[in-house]
């Protein structure tokens, strides 16, 4: 435990003065407040016209709450963060290894497994950073740019805002799931090959093939952590929710895939991270 | 108990046996030389030694861990290496702090070893922008930030300069005499390791072909004058009649060499004036660990 401990804190000691951790914890929320403005600005000039030539329309105003902004801002986001997140394991171990300095670790207070846990603890803690910053700067900045409010069309009520919290709720929380498992990937990408550079094009190919292959195989992808995940072809539930909360969409989640979504990642992970181990206490280092 | 102790360590790469049924034991206290020539196996040892690497058979001990297990040892067993180690992104000075979060006990502080190690004026250098010889420096100041008992070194004297040779010499030496540190040092500088080593093994084809003290290995070696004259079989005749030195050889360049103790080239000097014959070069070559790491290489290669 105390190897742990020391492991963990040097960590934190290299994450705190080093760019990589920082991209990971900042990139995310910077993508997605980009995204935000930029989508501000050309809204306001479809106003603009639409003024001009008279216009204004119901689908106009629901299309405007800005929760649907706030869910798009997540997506984009959380598509960032498991791509960063895949990459940075698949970086972490192998790079230490190639500047040679987990060997002082190694000889002097820590375990292997201690090193591989302490590094999957970290981009845990850098996940949960990103995604916190990710929440508060996609939510202020959507707040700002719309307004948040209930779905209502004709003077009903279609959807009230606790309604469309829980469901970012939901779609927030079956989208997280997934990311231990890419982080439990790429250390096992990282433990396995050869240098930093040839685990992070690995990890990241092995991601992308993931995304291309989770179109083909039907309802069989609901049996990969992957598909559960916001990506370049995204299928999870957040991709709903930001239909849901516009008010174009009421189907809501099969409780069968629900269920899929909430416990194939872990597994994943647990393979993963114990393949890990494995090969980290049977490799030159 | 030896400080470290390996016995009958084998290592395969496929069917090359690198490290072949190698035999080491390094006592406390000790500054032991492992030299070999290229690729005769002394980085895969000490990566043996140090848990880095797996191996096919044999059993090594550290202050009583096994290599998987020299975590245990909390910081007791340091090792510097071939390449520096270091995180390039970080200053000398972070790197030190980093180092100083692996000591149970630091020792020293960081700006003190910063200082001992002439790296002081570096401190806020990202270590990428340094060079070699002043990463070595920073990987061996954070090797000693703590109160190693042993220290492992795999070429520690690559890219120094010779003011930064005499620093680690130094340390060396002081840390082995103040504190009884134990030092295991590979290295191909053979004339460093003889000036700081106790003990020597010499690695040859996987194997330890000799392990002793220095004393003990010079001592079975020869001191060689050299005499360059005109008149090398006047000189000859002289010498073998009148102080009944053992003549070994005239070598392709003209010298005449003779055995003898270091005492004898006196006499033998004189003797040649006394006789009138005149002499261009007198070279004294003293017994040396190049000279019998040389002779032992070549005998084996024969």
């Amino acid at each position: 435990m105390n190897g742990l401990l020391v492991a963990i804190k040097s960590e934190i000691f290299v994450a705190l003065r080093t760019f990589a951790s920082k991209l990971i914890v900042t990139a995310p929320a910077l993508v997605a407040a980009t995204q935000l403005m930029l989508v501000k600005l050309t809204e306001a000039g479809q106003q603009t016209r639409d003024s001009i030539l008279g216009g204004g329309s119901f689908e106009q105003s629901v299309a405007n709450n800005a929760y649907g902004f706030f869910v798009d801002g997540l997506i984009t986001g959380l598509t960032m963060l498991g791509l960063l997140l895949v990459a940075q394991g698949a970086y972490s171990f192998s790079y230490d290894r190639d500047v040679g300095s987990i060997r002082h670790l190694l000889i002097r207070r820590v375990s292997r497994s201690s090193v591989l846990t302490a590094k999957l603890i970290h981009l845990h803690l850098l996940a949960l950073l990103s995604v916190l910053l990710l929440l508060t700067t996609s939510y202020l900045l959507s707040g700002m740019l719309w307004e948040y409010g209930a779905i209502v069309e004709d003077g009903f009520e279609l959807i009230s805002e606790q309604e469309i919290r829980e469901e970012i709720g939901l779609g927030l929380r079956l989208a997280l799931v997934p990311l231990p498992a890419a982080i439990a990937l790429g250390l096992l990408i990282s433990v396995s090959t050869q240098s930093a550079t040839q685990a992070v094009t690995t990890a990241l190919g092995i991601t992308l093939a993931i995304d291309i292959f989770k179109g083909l195989l039907g309802d069989m992808a609901n049996y990969l952590y992957a598909s559960f995940q916001p990506s370049l072809i995204d299928q999870s539930y957040l991709q709903s929710v930001s239909r849901i909360v516009r008010g174009y969409s009421d189907v809501l989640i099969d409780d069968s895939v629900l269920q899929l979504n909430m416990w194939v990642p872990f597994p994943a992970l647990i393979l993963f991270f114990a393949a890990g181990l494995w090969i980290v206490q049977r490799r030159k280092i | 108990m030896p400080a470290l102790s390996v016995t009958g360590l084998t290592k395969n790469f496929g069917t090359f046996a690198v490290l072949d049924n190698l035999n080491l034991q390094i006592e406390k206290g000790s500054i032991h030389g492992l030299v070999g020539l290229n690729g005769s196996g002394k980085t895969t040892t000490i990566e043996c030694i140090l848990g880095l690497q797996t191996y096919n058979s044999g059993n090594i001990t550290a202050l009583g861990q096994s290599p998987k297990q020299l975590h245990l040892t909390k910081g007791k067993l340091v090792a510097i290496f071939d390449s520096p180690s270091l995180h390039p992104n970080l200053t000398v000075r972070q790197c030190l702090q980093h180092a100083l979060l692996l000591c149970e006990k630091p020792a020293r502080s960081a700006w003190e070893i910063e200082k001992k190690l002439g790296v002081s004026r570096f401190s806020d250098f990202k270590i990428k922008n340094l060079s070699l010889g002043n990463k070595r420096r920073v990987s061996i100041a954070q090797a000693l930030l703590g109160d190693p008992e042993i220290v492992v070194l795999d070429e520690p004297f690559n890219g120094l300069d010779a003011e930064g040779v005499d620093d680690v010499l130094e340390l060396i030496s002081t840390l082995n005499r103040d504190h009884g540190t134990t030092f295991l040092l590979s290295s191909h500088q053979l004339p460093y390791l003889e000036q700081i080593c106790s003990h020597i093994a010499i690695l040859h084809h996987g194997k330890i072909t000799h392990s002793d003290t220095i004393s003990n290995l010079l001592g079975n070696t020869q001191t060689t004058l050299q005499i360059k004259t005109p008149q090398i079989e006047a000189a000859s005749k002289v010498l073998e009649n009148t102080l009944g030195v053992e003549l070994l050889n005239i070598d392709a360049d003209g010298y005449l060499n003779i055995s003898i103790s270091d005492s004898d080239s006196i006499a033998i000097n004189k003797t040649l004036v006394e006789n009138q014959i005149p002499i261009a070069e007198l070279i004294l070559k003293r017994a040396s660990l190049a000279g019998l790491f040389r002779e032992i290489t070549s005998e084996e290669a024969k």
